[in-house]
């Protein structure tokens, strides 16, 4: 959940929001701390407070910073330079023909498919692209470096009568991807407050963006489109992409010979134009008196509207000779290459009210009793409400030349109409008592209705408390020998508890539609609800410390803290959707089908490591480490979870970690002992047939190709040890600034399912490293094709379960301020350059070991590098002007 | 202070209260199971229970195999070696690879792929965390999603108001719903070695019965449909609802509303049917043929109509380029779509068989990744539209509308059962040839006369062996055909087959060695575990 200045935005991503504007951003984890915000809250809050005008002069800032983007590739990934296929005396690649291939200049066709006898055991890549076929590095030719731009102009400032900030702001962002759009936002931004009555402040909060995204290819995975970057690996490394047809245009396929995965981006980019363009309203009002004493009332409302179109349209491909001779096409709903628009709505508004009356009060002074106590008392009433809207239509089949109208198109259809709506509402009783500053204690409640169960359904009412201990505001505490070595120690703890409730109509079950011909059919969906559903429920408690060290003295080491919290949270009733057995008819329900838990370890350590008169250094160093586990499945029925990772899904079973693979191990030695069967994988009898070949695997010496193990077996906690972060910033006088942050991440591990897909085909450059088997040296095509296909083709491998731990430069960034360097009569004048992810080390063979996705929107599986674009790196340079 | 808190409270409870019919929200985007409890809802539900959830939506799909008629029928065509195919989705090369290959020159081909042999591929992948990648999961839960609709269908439908006439409305759509749960065991019975037998909507049971006892249940169901279509005549309320039912764009063809006494010709076809594909070529008893012989008298003719499929712009039912399996095969070079034309369906047309001129290109071989084995290189391109021979069939065309997918028997079927009964059986040899004479002339194969020129019986098995797998090709016969023959456990000989290095033998020995039968899919078996005293639920061979 994201909140802005305390009013939940549901209907605006995140990435959406300037920078600029932004003062803080706060990090709520867990139900513990988050579940006063709601059902919503129980994953965590995102808090972000927007800048405020400050009393006193008028402050002008203009901002304005380029960037260059580059992919990383830490890893090098590449493909092969050398290939294996058949060849005649010339080193032309042939067919079966015996003819060198050709492409026919008319459809780009290659004349025939090569011959790879890739499970051949003579077959050696060691064939240079020399002759009729190149050597092509598609990944160099489509990964570009890119450039981001972003301007900001903000004027702020104050009086008694109120407070004013403004701001507007551009970013463009164009694509990494080859000739591919850009994306373009400008931002609106105004947060002003007036001073109605004394005690008595009216704020309105208002975000305009406008969003312009032209990107055609990758960046459209919200919406399904395909990704293109798995056709780009998987191509044959000696396809031009840059080719012409007779006609000047490009080919959408080259024939099988080109990889039979692959398909031609800048097809794509010739015969397919999207424009996205998004309005985002984000505006809340904020009415608080504050009543003399005791009693504080906060009224807020907040509505964000989203309205986001995209115009799609595949043009008609009727006159490419390659589209129809091979009968492929881009296109989003048209089933031929007669071109189509499309047009996608999406409406969105969400509105969020809350009320809220706090009452203090001091016992010491309004009670004039002699116990150092103060109450408070919250009550607080939410209410939050969503709706969704979806409308698509489509021309289908439109001219080959302009002007291309959607009323030109031979059929015209809606091909979606769909709305939800979900109101949700409750309140929170609170209350607090503290004791000086050596005790407090919270306790309280919050109680949710939600429209998912419907009229008359009972609200959800989950409790939550803390408490704190400050055992130095303890008398003997000032002085005492520990007392002069920790200035300040706190134990905390907090408990929650939250109800996630279902999505809006998952409890209502439904048939679907479809029109054939000219009529509507009835039927039963693949999947269905379930109006037995029940609230997932999160809690979480969280204990931890706070202390504060005794410098070193003078310059040295001062303001040292140490934070360290340990979590646990668990989730029950986990809502997800089950199979049913086939012959109910019933394809998948969806259920409260398991119960899960994490645990967690954090710690803080912050430092002033110098501060002189003209240098400080402050040092910021950051651990965590954390592991979640399935504890119960419900009903003992399978729950599958769909995985990328070797193309095998897994089944959850309790004691389980979260994200835990299983597969086939490659035997690296002969006499090795299945733990199943307590017997010898290799019968000693068959010992002769294998050996250890140079690269570490038993292998058979025969057919060269390696020996896994048949049972599928844990490759272990997939949780990394820790992550770490080392934040350091230094100044110097008042005009110098530099700050450098390393990450460290141990133990990581990363299934590379990029990797093992450019197994398949023989595109990946390890196919070109040699080995010796049985005496023979060669770049041995049985060994790596084996290791993608025996057991199972595309079968989950403990080859491809590599260890992602690394280190990285995440930034590092020095500014001077010329306004005071040479003491110009402006607040600042200063230039930043900065520099992200620079460097990385890492053992990790793909792009990047940060890359963690596996099946989209899936919270289990992660860990998978499967055709995932990398992060960035950026150099970046900003120029901040202040008046 | 109290009063404040209490001012606070009723603040917060006068607005709970004003919210409360807020939370009456209903879904607006779908009809609610109640829908389907009016004339028109049956008939809407009648209708998706066959089309949609028969053929067009599961819950696990991917589009480079497609749904189920080039899907599920896709793996009939494969393993029948009609097609060929290099993509691995749903396993769909390796299931079908042949154990090995002899050349003409001797070299033996061995399965390459791992595991190397179809049988234990097929056990390792039987299994419930596979979901859609198991080959075994498509058939069996498209045909019990209509079981299962046709379920709903008859438990509703007595409580439906009609207007006019409403027994005649009722026993028309309980007729539908007892001819599709005919056709559902059919196939259940024809593919897998044990099934449920289920007339409970939404549920299910654990008591597994054997494929014989499925075959026996299709029966039951036909028997039920012919008893209610011999209550009806055609006209009328009948027409209006089967109108109805069957939808508007496949009422072009064959695909016309049948009066009742086609319908029982369609179910004499499945019946006959029935008893060819699940018994052994060389086990067939006289009385089995004479069986068949007598319901293929009395199945689908000349002039019948039938349930077809057609496609059109939107592919609603069936999209015009990936929809049928000659779509997805289609290709201008041998490369082809999806699907490869197989050698051996090109072999079986006879020298000068138009429909083989008409239909099918000849160009350089098209040679796929050895790894793939290679039972599917191939010279062959299938055309889209014909080559336009005057009078010959078209076996692709992927215009929409044209081409007609037979859903359940058809006419050309029907004759080549009669046909065969009438070699095999009591007949004669010579009229079973004048029904291939006439099916030739039909589709114009251009082909000279058989019957009349003295064949043997054994001659005229082989004349009608190439029939049928010219006719039926793409057609979901191929896998029935081969298991019946006993090419599936003992192989073929004489096969044309084009080795990884383009070389082409003509007399090789392709030892197929594929299950018979399928297993029951795991996903059926961890949600509904075999009750005690179920069949077998697993395939010995």
């Amino acid at each position: 959940m994201v909140m802005v200045d305390g009013v939940q935005m549901a209907g605006t991503s995140l990435n959406s929001l300037d920078l600029n504007s932004v003062e803080r951003v706060e990090v709520v984890q867990g139900a513990a701390a988050a579940s006063i915000f709601g059902a919503q809250g129980a994953n965590g809050v995102i808090q972000i407070f927007t800048k405020k005008g400050k009393e006193g002069k008028l402050n002008i800032d203009f901002s304005s910073s380029v960037a260059s983007n580059q992919f990383l590739n830490v890893g090098n990934l590449r493909k092969a330079n050398l290939h294996g296929f058949a060849t005649n005396a010339n080193n032309e690649v042939i067919g079966g023909s015996g003819n060198p291939l050709v492409q026919d200049p008319a459809t780009l066709v290659y004349s025939e498919n090569v011959i790879f006898n890739n499970i051949d055991p003579t077959t050696n890549i060691n064939k240079p692209y020399d002759r009729n076929l190149q050597y092509h590095d598609h990944i160099k030719e489509f990964f570009t470096s890119a450039q981001t731009t972003n301007y900001s102009l903000s004027i702020s400032g104050g009086s008694k009568n109120g407070d004013f900030s403004l701001s507007a702001s551009n970013n463009k962002q164009e694509s990494n991807f080859r000739g591919d759009g850009y994306n373009d936002r400008t931002n609106f931004t105004s947060n002003v407050g007036i001073n109605l009555a004394k005690g008595l402040k009216l704020r309105s909060i208002t975000q305009l963006v406008y969003t312009k995204n032209t990107v055609d290819l990758y960046n459209k995975q919200d919406f399904g489109l395909n990704n293109l970057v798995f056709g780009i690996f998987n191509a044959r490394p000696f396809v031009d992409y840059n080719l012409l047809d007779t006609k000047g245009n490009h080919a959408y396929y080259y024939g099988d010979a080109s990889g039979v995965n692959q398909t031609n981006p800048n097809y794509t980019l010739q015969y397919q134009d999207s424009d996205d363009r998004k309005v985002d309203i984000v505006q809340s009002f904020n009415l608080n008196y504050a009543f003399p004493k005791y009693v504080d009332v906060d009224l807020k409302y907040g509505i964000n509207h989203q309205n986001r179109s995209v115009e799609y349209i595949a043009y008609n491909q009727s006159d490419n000779d390659n589209s129809n001779d091979q009968a492929a096409f881009v296109s989003w709903y048209a089933g031929d290459n007669l071109g189509e628009m499309t047009n996608f709505t999406f409406k969105n508004t969400f509105q969020n009210f809350l009320a809220n009356t706090t009452a203090k009060f001091d016992f010491k002074e309004d009670f004039k009793m002699s116990l150092p106590i103060k109450s408070v008392t919250q009550i607080a009433f939410d209410y939050r409400k969503d709706v969704r809207g979806e409308y698509f239509t489509s021309g289908v089949g439109i001219p080959l030349d302009p002007p291309l109208t959607a009323n030109q198109a031979t059929t015209y259809s809606i091909r979606r109409d769909f709305s939800t709506e979900f109101v949700t509402y409750g309140y929170l009783i609170s209350q607090r008592f503290e004791y000086g500053d050596i005790a407090g204690l919270s306790a309280g409640f919050r109680s949710d209705y939600s429209s998912a169960f419907g009229e008359g359904s009972k609200p959800f009412t989950f409790p939550r408390g803390d408490a704190f201990f400050r055992v130095s505001g303890l008398n003997f505490w000032d002085g005492s020998s520990i007392g002069n070595v920790i200035l300040d120690w706190k134990f905390r703890a907090a408990y929650g508890e939250a109800g996630i409730q279902p999505q809006p109509y998952d409890r209502f079950p439904t048939l679907s539609t479809r029109t054939l011909g000219s009529t509507g059919s009835l039927y039963f969906g693949p999947g269905q609800s379930n109006p037995a559903l029940d609230v997932e429920v999160s809690k979480e408690i969280e204990i931890g410390t706070d202390m504060t060290f005794q410098g070193l003295g003078g310059n040295w080491l001062t303001n040292i803290t140490f934070s360290p919290t340990y979590w646990k949270r668990s989730t029950d009733n986990a809502i997800f959707r089950i199979d049913a057995a086939p012959s109910t008819g019933i394809g998948t329900i969806l259920d409260n089908a398991f119960s899960l838990s994490s645990t967690g370890l954090q710690a803080a350590l912050t430092a002033s490591v110098y501060s002189g008169s003209n240098i400080t250094w402050n040092t910021a160093i950051n651990w965590s480490q954390q592991s979640s586990q399935i504890d119960e499945v419900k009903g003992g029925a399978e729950v599958v979870v769909v995985s990328s990772a070797g193309s095998s899904n897994y089944v959850l079973k309790a004691g389980d970690k979260i994200g835990q693979l299983y597969g086939f191990k490659l035997l690296r030695s002969l006499d090795a002992i299945s733990p199943l069967t307590g017997q010898p994988y290799i019968a000693p009898a068959d010992r002769p047939l294998y050996e250890v070949a140079s690269n570490g695997y038993v292998v058979n010496i025969a057919s060269k190709q390696p020996f896994f193990t048949p049972e599928r077996s844990s490759f272990g906690n997939p949780y990394p040890k820790f992550n770490m972060s080392f934040i350091n910033d230094f100044t110097y006088k008042n005009f110098l600034t530099f700050g450098i942050q390393v990450d460290w991440v141990q133990g990581s591990h990363l299934y590379n399912q990029t990797k093992e897909w450019m197994y398949r085909d023989g595109i990946h450059s390890d196919y070109t490293r040699p080995i010796t088997i049985n005496g023979e040296t060669g770049a041995w095509s049985a060994f790596y094709r084996g290791v993608y296909a025996q057991r199972q083709a595309n079968g989950t491998k403990d080859y491809f379960y590599e260890d992602a731990s690394f280190v990285r430069l995440r930034n590092v960034a020095i500014g001077i301020d010329f306004a005071k360097l040479f003491d110009i009569k402006m607040s600042r004048l200063q230039l930043v350059l900065t520099g992200r992810n620079l460097w990385t080390k890492t053992d990790y063979t793909g792009m990047d070991p940060e890359i963690s996705s596996g099946t989209t929107n899936s919270a289990w599986d992660r860990g998978t590098d499967h055709n995932t674009l990398p992060n960035f790196k950026t150099y970046q340079a900003t120029l901040n002007i202040g008046f | 202070m109290k009063r404040i808190k209490i001012f606070s409270l009723v603040i917060v409870l006068l607005t709970l209260n004003a919210c409360e019919d807020q939370l009456d929200i209903k879904n607006p985007n779908q009809p609610t199971p109640e829908s389907a409890r009016t004339e028109r809802g049956i008939v809407a539900f009648a209708q998706g229970g066959v089309y949609v959830n028969g053929f067009w939506s599961l819950k696990y799909t991917d589009g480079v195999p497609g749904r189920f008629w080039t899907g599920a029928i896709g793996y009939h065509e494969l393993m029948g070696d009609v097609i060929g195919i290099e993509a691995a989705n749903w396993f769909m090369n390796q299931v079908a690879m042949p154990d090995q290959v002899i050349h003409d020159d001797g070299e033996i081909v061995l399965n390459p792929a791992s595991p190397a042999n179809q049988k234990d591929l097929i056990n390792q992948v039987n299994v419930n965390s596979n979901q859609g990648n198991n080959p075994l999961f498509h058939e069996w839960a498209a045909m019990y999603g209509m079981n299962n609709a046709c379920n709903v269908t008859l438990s509703l439908v007595d409580d439906v108001e009609f207007l006019g006439n409403a027994d005649v409305k009722k026993n028309t759509i309980k007729a539908w719903c007892y001819f599709w749960k005919g056709f559902a065991y059919s196939r259940i019975g024809s593919m897998y070695v044990a099934g449920i037998i289920n007339d409970e909507p939404l549920t299910s049971n654990g008591n597994y019965v054997t494929k014989e006892q499925i075959i026996a249940e299709a029966e039951v169901n036909f028997a039920k449909a012919e008893t209610l279509l011999n209550g009806l005549s055609a006209g009328g309320e009948f027409d209006d609802i089967l109108g109805a039912l069957i939808p508007s764009i496949c009422q072009v063809g064959k695909g016309m509303v049948l009066t009742p006494a086609m319908w029982i010709r369609n179910i004499n076809t499945l019946r006959a049917r029935n008893i060819l594909v699940n018994t052994h070529a060389a086990d067939m008893t006289p009385a089995q043929w004479t069986q068949i012989l007598n319901l293929t008298n009395n199945g689908v003719g000349a002039n019948d109509y039938t349930f077809t499929l057609r496609s059109n712009a939107n592919g609603d039912i069936m999209s015009s380029t990936t929809g049928n399996i000659p779509a997805k095969t289609f290709g201008t070079t041998a490369q082809g779509g999806t699907y490869k034309v197989s050698e051996r369906l090109i072999q079986d047309f006879k020298l000068g068989d138009q429909r083989l001129a008409n239909n099918f290109a000849q160009g350089t071989a098209w040679l796929g990744n050895a790894d793939r084995g290679n039972s599917f290189n191939t010279r062959w391109a299938l055309r889209n539209g014909g080559d336009g021979l005057d009078g010959v069939v078209v076996m692709c065309d992927r215009s929409d509308g044209a081409y007609e997918l037979y859903c359940v028997g058809f006419y050309e079927e029907n004759e080549l059962m009669k046909a065969e009964a009438l070699i095999n059986g009591a007949g004669s040899v010579d009229a079973g040839l004048t029904i291939i004479d006439g099916i030739r002339t039909l589709q114009g194969a251009g082909l000279a006369a058989v019957s009349g020129t003295g064949l043997t019986q054994t001659e005229a098995r082989e004349e009608l062996r190439r029939e049928r797998r010219v006719v039926l090709a793409f057609r979901g016969f191929a896998f029935y055909d081969a298991r019946r023959w006993g090419v599936l456990a003992g192989g073929r000989t004489g096969a044309v087959v084009i080795k990884k290095n383009g070389v082409i033998s003509t007399n090789a020995t392709i030892n197929y060695n594929f299950f018979e039968y399928w297993s029951v899919p795991d996903n059926e078996l961890a949600y509904n575990p075999p009750a005690a005293g179920s069949a077998a639920v697993v395939s010995e061979n």
